[in-house]
């Protein structure tokens, strides 16, 4: 084939163009789903550690999306020995393996959150939430007043619904729940159960009581809570030094 | 032919290959459009269809006025 | 009276007034909100504790506005102007042109309105909701369909290496948009979805398209306009074509592969990354021809500068696309990456490409557009002179500003006093950005009042378009009462 068959021919300058274009991506994006080094196994006793989100800390989650706050802060923590002492371990895959999608970021307008599960209290979040600057006088960051809303949760249900449909392991029957026991373990399994979504986001609420009053569920609550387990999930003091990098 | 698909699907052999493919396609492309007088000539001419639809324009401005 | 006529017959460039007008509109929303998202930054006052007018969602409302209002609505402007001049064919159906008209403003308006509410897939440059992602697959569809109807009526056999780039940004933009936006929504009657990949591979896709809308969309559909306009302005022909074929080739090819330089060090495989900081030192070879390309095209015209503000305009936008073709390949490298990353850096180095390249090279190609579209000529050309001296030194301040934010709070970050602890703590980096960021507020600015001179010269030059045919009207009717 000529290249002047190319020029002057619109279907050729297509097919060709879509070949080319798509190589870079195939190369680089297909095989992360099939390398199994690509995530790590995270197991204490046989149980993985790292689980989806309860449903209190999925409505977080949403509203930690709602108001764009990956765009000044970053949930990835890299492996420099500065990060290691201002944030704590360097983020694994694992670590995000359920989140759709994921909020690594871009930019650290504000410090990481990939650890901040905590590092601080309740009280504090939600001081520092209705407006930064009582708590950190140089700050930037805007104040969230209206996170004392009362939290939207009816949806919930569906929420975990789709989320099942994109490989979130939500139980939705007897098989699924069990599954979860043999994976998670049975207090975790609990929670991840889609049918007792709504009970179990206001016993989480009532019980954590993360916005400082227990009467009513706000969005406070929700954000907090997701907030507050931010990181928590790996206890790297029972893993070996140097396992998480035979996997890099 | 499954011997080949064989060696190629092993990644210390598909990296080489595939730089060498990409490396001699580049080299074809470049070869193929800066040799040859006639496809030089042919190929540069090209340059000056943008500028040739302005005539078009001119000529009714003239006829215009 | 005869000759605009016999053009509307010729050329459809109903359509392409209208989206001129429309990237005029969005360029001075966006680039308003930016200098307020900008401001937020420098003055947190300015949040109000309004929830709409927040940073975290105005952000996506600037990004959107700025990247496909104006930048795409230029694009749809001197795409479907430069594919009819140089195919010399009428443009493919007016109707299926209107629906795009309709389709991408409706879909960049209801984008921005719904952000401010909170409706986001919290996905960088693809906040768009669901619903909203679906309008812009089918109008981008009738998009492909129009330009490769229009490339098949041509009256050339040869296809101008211009519509290459066009042709090789929709494609490339359908097929990242699509990918990218693989999602489960929550229900039917729900504005919320969940994205279908997660994690690291989402992280992987995400930026596979973050940085092909910026290699596609931002840099290849522009480079479209650069082999236009620039010939076009300078009277001259592009000073070698064959370099064309080959940058583009080259420059499709390779950035489909860079993406993963925004995930260095991350989570993300090494191998990746590794690949994808090679091939973005290689980008800049292509880049670079390209830019070389323009250049030397101009360079035979180089008195104009003094008496052509547009040629003003197009030398400062590839000068700025040689400046941050090279910046980019630089902070792909690891070692540079690793303090230029999550820092006002690579924001600096965004808007070099987009205020400098993309930004200016439109504004010259508009300013070539609009007497041409209206059949007059501009209103005024001392306020495109004034408008690119505020619009050169609103760039500056804004790079620079951003140069010392960022590798300050870089080096900051990474600082060590005499017993091994850190340095600083992350409150006081933000305490240094200050002054930087009040800067480079005032860099927008100066950007934005150009912007608006702009759209005044242009509204005045419409209108001053309506008089002169309005007097020329009534000239005729009164020859043809005589007679």
């Amino acid at each position: 084939m000529k290249h002047e068959t190319i020029e002057t021919n619109a279907g050729w300058l297509i097919v060709l163009t879509m070949i080319v274009i798509s190589i870079g991506g195939l190369v680089e994006i297909v095989p992360l789903y099939f390398i199994d080094d690509t995530i790590e196994t995270v197991q204490v006793d046989g149980k993985d550690t790292i689980r989806p989100y309860t449903p209190l800390e999925l409505r977080g989650r949403d509203i930690y999306m709602r108001e764009g706050c990956y765009l000044c802060h970053s949930q990835m923590i890299r492996p420099f020995r500065d990060e290691d002492m201002r944030y704590g371990h360097y983020s694994l895959a694992a670590e995000s393996q359920y989140d759709h999608p994921f909020q690594w970021g871009s930019k650290r307008t504000g410090p990481d959150l990939a650890r901040v599960g905590g590092k601080y209290s309740n009280a504090w979040h939600v001081q520092h939430l209705m407006n930064p600057r009582n708590v950190v006088p140089e700050s930037i960051m805007p104040n969230y007043p209206w996170l004392m809303q009362p939290l939207e949760y009816k949806d919930v249900a569906d929420r975990m619904r789709a989320l099942r449909l994109v490989g979130v392991p939500y139980s939705k029957d007897t098989p699924e729940y069990e599954a979860n026991v043999k994976q998670f373990g049975k207090e975790v399994a609990d929670k991840l159960n889609i049918i007792n979504a709504e009970a179990n986001l206001i016993a989480e609420a009532q019980e954590g009581n993360f916005d400082g009053n227990r009467d009513d569920i706000t969005e406070m609550d929700a954000l907090v809570a997701y907030l507050q387990v931010l990181g928590t999930m790996v206890d790297f003091s029972k893993f070996e030094e140097g396992y998480f990098a035979t996997f890099r | 032919m499954s011997a080949l698909i064989e060696w190629i699907s092993q990644m210390e052999n598909t990296k080489p290959f595939v730089l060498v493919l990409f490396f001699v396609t580049f080299v074809g492309i470049i070869l193929y459009i800066y040799t040859g007088k006639k496809r030089s000539k042919r190929l540069e001419s090209y340059k000056n269809i943008p500028l040739e639809d302005d005539e078009h324009d001119h000529h009714k401005d003239t006829k215009d006025e | 009276m005869a000759q605009s006529t016999a053009t509307a017959e010729q050329y459809n460039y109903d359509i392409v007034r209208k989206f001129t007008i429309m990237a005029l509109v969005w360029g001075v929303l966006g680039m308003t909100t930016g200098l307020y998202i900008g401001s937020e930054l420098a003055w947190p006052f300015l949040n109000f504790d309004i929830p709409q007018i927040t940073f975290g969602r105005l952000r996506p409302v600037h990004t959107t506005l700025v990247i496909f209002g104006f930048g795409g609505s230029a694009l749809f402007a001197t795409s479907y102007y430069v594919v009819q001049r140089t195919c010399q064919a009428r443009l493919f159906s007016d109707g299926l042109a209107n629906f795009t008209f309709w389709g991408w403003q409706v879909s960049v308006g209801l984008a921005a309105i719904s952000y401010t509410m909170g409706y986001t897939q919290a996905r960088e440059y693809a906040e768009m909701v669901w619903p909203i992602d679906l309008l812009i697959a089918v109008t981008w569809v009738a998009y492909l369909v129009i330009y490769v109807m229009t490339l098949r009526k041509r009256s050339q056999p040869h296809i101008y290496v211009a519509n290459w780039f066009f042709i090789a940004f929709i494609l490339a933009t359908a097929l990242l948009h699509i990918f990218n936006n693989f999602a489960v929504p929550v229900s039917l009657f729900s504005l919320s979805s969940y994205s279908y990949h997660a994690g690291v591979q989402d992280a992987m896709t995400q930026w596979w398209y973050g940085h092909n809308a910026v290699g596609f969309f931002l840099t290849a559909a522009f480079l479209g306009m650069m082999y236009y306009f620039v010939p076009k302005q300078a009277g001259r022909p592009v000073y070698s074509y064959r370099l064309s074929i080959i940058h583009f080739w080259a420059l499709i090819f390779l950035y489909m592969w860079v993406g993963a330089h925004h995930l260095h060090w991350t989570a993300l495989p090494d191998w990746t990354s590794t690949l994808a900081a090679t091939f973005s030192i290689l980008l800049l070879m292509p880049s670079w021809g390209g830019m070389i390309n323009g250049i030397m095209t101009l360079s035979g015209a180089w008195d104009k500068l003094r008496t052509d503000p547009i040629i003003r305009f197009m030398v400062v936008s590839l000068s700025f696309y040689g400046m941050s073709t090279f910046e980019g390949p630089l902070m792909a490298l690891k070692s540079v990456n690793a303090l230029s990353h999550y820092t006002d850096w690579t924001i600096g180095h965004v808007h070099s490409g987009a205020l400098g390249w993309v930004a200016m090279i439109s504004f010259g190609s508009m300013y070539h557009l609009v007497p041409r579209l209206w059949n007059t000529k501009m209103y005024s050309e001392k306020l495109i002179y004034l408008h690119f001296w505020l619009a050169t030194i609103g760039i500056v301040l804004y790079i620079s500003a951003m140069w010392v934010s960022g590798i300050g709070q870089g080096l900051m970050l990474r600082a060590y006093d005499d017993f091994g602890n850190l340095a600083y703590t992350f409150i006081e980096t933000v305490s240094f950005m200050h002054q930087p960021l009040v800067i480079r507020a005032l860099g927008g600015l100066f950007f934005v009042s150009g912007m608006i001179i702009m759209a005044f010269n242009s509204f005045m030059t419409i209108r001053q378009s309506r008089r002169e045919k309005a007097e020329l009207d009534a000239k005729l009717a009164e020859k043809l009462a005589q007679a």
